[in-house]
């Protein structure tokens, strides 16, 4: 379970995140939706790490993320907002190498990147290398060196922007699977994608969360209609 | 795997994928190899190990290197945003760091192993002489102060990497903090305050390569070394952990990381002049075993008493070290011999002020050897060389009874003259036999109705027109009388001696020196040598006649006369051409010992030891020359190559020179550069 609590940051004086508190529980997909500027980039890289918040807490399971840094790490997948793999590596190359970064044995490396790359259906373009990818199939590779290990929580950044409807759709497949063994936040603009798959959106509005909206029950369209509600301040 | 390892294999892939490691590292190659190339020509004769010299042309390119292969290493991180996906993975910045950091390291290290088998590979096949003194263990103290060294540049280069988000400025920044500002410094301390640089000494890290790679290894150094690479690795990894800190906490944790950095930089200043106060070291038998001439031990056997032996040199200089391996061989065979007391001092001029001063007063100077007995006083310039046989002579005009001999050399037939001090002349090896207990004398034989009867031998220096009829006679009643007669042939033909000569053996050939070894096109290089006490320790050693002239040695139909071919050189349709050769008449009556034998050293060429053959220490001439003195002057030998330390003879020509200097310097660089070339351009054809 992942649980932020008074989490804040500013980058010099200018505040952007404010008493940011949530919970995401295993089997949860949190979408965190705002305008830009809204301070979703700012949460996600705080809740990977990335970054140190100037106050507030951030726990996996009752592990202290600033506390106890490397445990904490060793339960996440990160996928930044613009990822950027080696391109002079094949993609099969990339994913062992991160695997063997992350700290798993050379002798379960295959296997986890088999995996990985099962799970995004990326197989065809194991050979490959990078660079020759197109920007939606880089994403993809991300995605699958976010789930490499299988991460107790998993963070996705504005992981739809730049894949079309089929990607959207493996991608939705790939978050429902992950979403067996992690608590996954995930952040965008796509608004019907994400009610498709998310148990909750949480609404950042000037760095503070303006509303939560459960998404258990609800049609997608009305809880589209609700989110767009509370982004353009309709809804409090 | 750990994360160290697995960063530095990517590291080290990234680099092999980029085609601009094939540039820089085959710019590397080309820099050093021409470095050594030149360093090679310019220490040929001399007594340097080719594995300092290649060291010394490698060193000061690493900086360069570690700077272009480590200038993308963080900073590309930072500008492509890559660096989030590697702070977010259970790794410590400390451990990418140190992966990066030896990627590098290894990088240079490759670099500079591939600098090694191109450099003594191309000169196994083009100069394998070069290489026949140099032994498996004189390249690993060569190899590991390299490896210290690329150690710091790498850790430096990646720590500056980290700061900067474009390449081109890291690598801007990393080659003025490792070329520019030392050398700079150094430069600048030199011509503006040259006082201020006596404290320091020469130049640290070209000495460092220097004294490590010739087999002087200190701890010191190596702390130091090691103490400023754990420096630039905690600096580094606490720009990369800075990173994490845009927020307000950051100002908290940069002013904290600004503490830490102070006190890391106490704590190695403190480390490395502890390290220097308390520094060990370790002098390796690198060179070739030092032997102490039969000649040495004699008088060390005979001599008593206490005297001081002070190496006058700075630590810059080439001879330093071979010349204290010497020195202490020397004192262990004293010691052994249960001889004088021999007390070893070493003063720096840059550094010992007040000892040089007193050097100074005694007469000595800089880069000099002085021995002191009480009153007596022996100066030894090192431009003259250091084998044993010099320092023989030096120490026995301060341990036994001075005892002078004449040399009395021909004038009036265009001859040298030993007054001379162009590259003509022969002031040097006059001043050479004066150090050696030689008074040189002019002898004009119309002058003079006899010989003086102090005359310990002639020398004839190259008389390039005949002597008269009176002055052959004199010298001919001379001879027969139990002389010793010195003769550097003249040009071919009639001239000097050469009508004298026959009767003692000795015929002028002119045999076309064509096809035999040659350094100008003109010279010829003699290395094939008889046993004699004139040739004595020139076995491994060369000489070079600029003006050959060859001639037939046989018995002469006079009795009693014996004749050696001493050097020869093979020659077409004459098989084989004396150069050098001795004469010796009444040895055979050795049941009188009263009677002196006659003897007569004939060498081909009249330019064997003037100043300009004497300057450049490829040859072997002065030696000879000095052996053969004391071969006709019946004392011991004054001086000979061979037995202080090794000889750098490549035995290249000028044209084996250009060759070896293209193959070094375009050609294997170039083919370095197209084979990774190669492997990039095979990599990025993978759809």
């Amino acid at each position: 379970m992942l649980e932020v609590r008074n989490l804040s940051f500013a980058y010099r004086r200018t505040p952007v995140l404010r008493d940011v508190s949530f919970v995401a529980s295993p089997g949860e997909v949190v979408a965190v939706v705002g305008g830009n500027g809204a301070g979703k980039t700012t949460l996600m890289r705080l809740l990977a790490t990335v970054m140190v918040p100037d106050g507030g807490a951030i726990l996996s399971d009752g592990v202290d993320a600033f506390g106890y840094p490397l445990r904490y790490r060793r339960q996440l997948g990160y996928l930044a907002e613009d990822p950027q793999p080696y391109e002079d590596m094949t993609v099969k190359e990339y994913l062992a190498y991160r695997a063997l970064l992350k700290g798993e044995p050379a002798k379960r490396v295959r296997r986890r990147v088999s995996e990985a790359s099962d799970m995004c259906r990326i197989d065809g373009l194991m050979r490959s290398t990078i660079r020759n990818l197109s920007r939606g199939q880089k994403k993809r590779v991300a995605l699958a060196d976010a789930l490499l290990l299988r991460p107790r929580v998993l963070l996705l950044d504005d992981f739809l922007a730049g894949l079309d409807h089929e990607m959207r759709d493996v991608a939705g497949a790939v978050l429902s699977e992950a979403a067996a063994f992690s608590s996954v936040i995930v952040t965008g603009h796509e608004l019907e994608d994400l009610a498709r798959w998310t148990t909750r959106f949480v609404v950042l509005k000037g760095g503070v969360i303006s509303t939560v909206i459960p998404s258990v029950g609800v049609e997608p369209a009305d809880l589209v209609a609700r989110v767009r509600g509370a982004l353009t301040g309709g809804e409090s | 795997m750990s994360a160290v390892s697995v960063t530095c294999r990517r590291t080290l892939g990234r680099l092999r994928n980029l085609l601009s490691t094939g540039l820089s590292v085959a710019g590397f190659l080309a820099a050093s190899a021409g470095l050594f190339a030149y360093r090679l020509v310019e220490a040929e004769g001399s007594n340097q190990l080719v594995t300092v010299l290649w060291a010394s042309a490698t060193a000061p390119f690493l900086p360069v290197l570690a700077a272009l292969l480590g200038m993308a290493v963080w900073s590309e991180e930072r500008r492509t945003g890559r660096l989030d996906d590697l702070l977010s993975t259970a790794v410590r910045e400390r451990d990418f760091v140190l992966g990066k950091v030896s990627g590098v390291f290894l990088a240079l290290l490759l670099s500079a192993a591939l600098s090694l088998v191109l450099c003594f590979g191309l000169l196994a096949v083009q100069a394998p002489e070069a290489l026949s003194n140099v032994r498996l263990v004189q390249y690993v103290p060569a190899v590991a102060i390299l490896a210290l060294q690329a150690a710091l540049w790498s850790a430096t280069a990646v720590a500056v990497s980290a700061f900067s988000r474009q390449a081109f400025v890291a690598a801007s920044i990393t080659t003025g903090l490792l070329v520019a500002l030392p050398r700079g410094f150094w430069l600048a301390a030199e011509n503006l305050a040259p006082s201020g640089r006596l404290a320091f000494g020469e130049m640290p890290l070209d000495a460092h390569v220097v004294d490590f790679a010739s087999g002087v290894i200190s701890s010191g150094v190596i702390i130091g070394y090691l103490v400023l690479t754990l420096l630039a690795l905690f600096v580094a990894s606490k720009v990369v952990a800075l990173a994490r800190f845009p927020g307000r906490r950051g100002r908290l944790f940069r002013a904290s990381t600004a503490v830490a950095v102070v006190l890391a930089v106490v704590c190695a200043v403190v480390a490395m002049r502890l390290a220097v106060r308390l520094d060990v070291v370790f002098d390796l038998p690198i060179g070739a075993p030092t032997v102490v001439s039969p000649q040495l031990q004699n008088l060390l056997s005979e001599a008593s008493g206490q005297v001081t032996v002070t190496a006058f040199v700075s630590r810059k200089d080439p001879s330093y070290r071979p010349l204290a391996h010497t020195l202490r061989t020397i004192k262990r065979q004293s010691d052994a011999a249960g001889g004088p007391t021999l007390t070893l001092r070493f003063v720096d001029p840059r550094w010992d002020l007040g000892a040089a001063d007193r050097l100074v007063r005694l007469g000595a100077t800089e880069s000099s050897v002085v021995f002191e007995k009480g009153h007596r006083v022996s100066v030894l310039p090192l431009a003259d060389g250091f084998g044993d046989g010099l320092i023989a002579t030096a120490l026995r005009r301060v341990v036994l009874p001075p005892q002078r001999q004449d040399i009395y050399w021909t004038v009036g037939h265009g001859e040298s003259s030993v007054e001379s001090y162009d590259t003509r002349g022969l002031s040097d090896i006059a001043r050479e036999l004066v150090r050696s207990g030689f008074r040189n004398r002019q002898l004009d034989l119309l002058e003079v109705r006899s010989i003086p009867a102090d005359c310990a031998l002639i020398v004839v220096a190259g008389a390039r027109e005949s002597f008269s009829r009176a002055e052959l006679s004199r010298l001919d009643a001379y001879l027969r009388g139990g002389g010793r007669l010195l003769v550097l042939m003249g040009p071919p033909g009639e001239s000097g001696v050469s009508s004298l000569l026959p009767s003692w053996g000795i015929r002028s050939l002119r045999p076309s020196f064509a096809g035999t070894r040659t350094l100008s096109g003109s010279d010829v290089i003699v290395s094939d040598f008889a046993v004699h006490p004139v040739t004595e320790g020139l076995a491994d050693a060369r000489l070079v006649l600029e003006r050959p002239l060859a001639f037939t040695a046989s018995a002469a139909a006079q009795g009693g006369t014996g004749v050696d071919r001493l050097a020869f050189v093979s020659v077409a349709r004459v098989a084989t051409a004396t150069v050098v050769a001795a004469v010796e008449r009444g040895s055979a009556m050795g049941a009188d010992l009263a009677v002196r034998p006659t003897r007569l050293v004939a060498i081909g060429d009249p330019t064997f030891v003037m100043n300009g053959q004497l300057a450049s220490r490829a040859n072997a001439n002065r030696d000879c020359f000095l052996n053969a003195v004391a071969y006709l002057a019946g004392t011991e030998a004054v001086g000979h190559a061979g037995t202080s330390a090794v000889q750098l003879m490549t035995g290249m020509d000028r044209m084996l020179r250009a060759r070896h200097a293209l193959f070094s310097v375009v050609v294997l660089p170039l083919a370095v550069f197209v084979f990774m070339s190669l492997v990039v351009w095979r990599r990025s054809r993978r759809t």
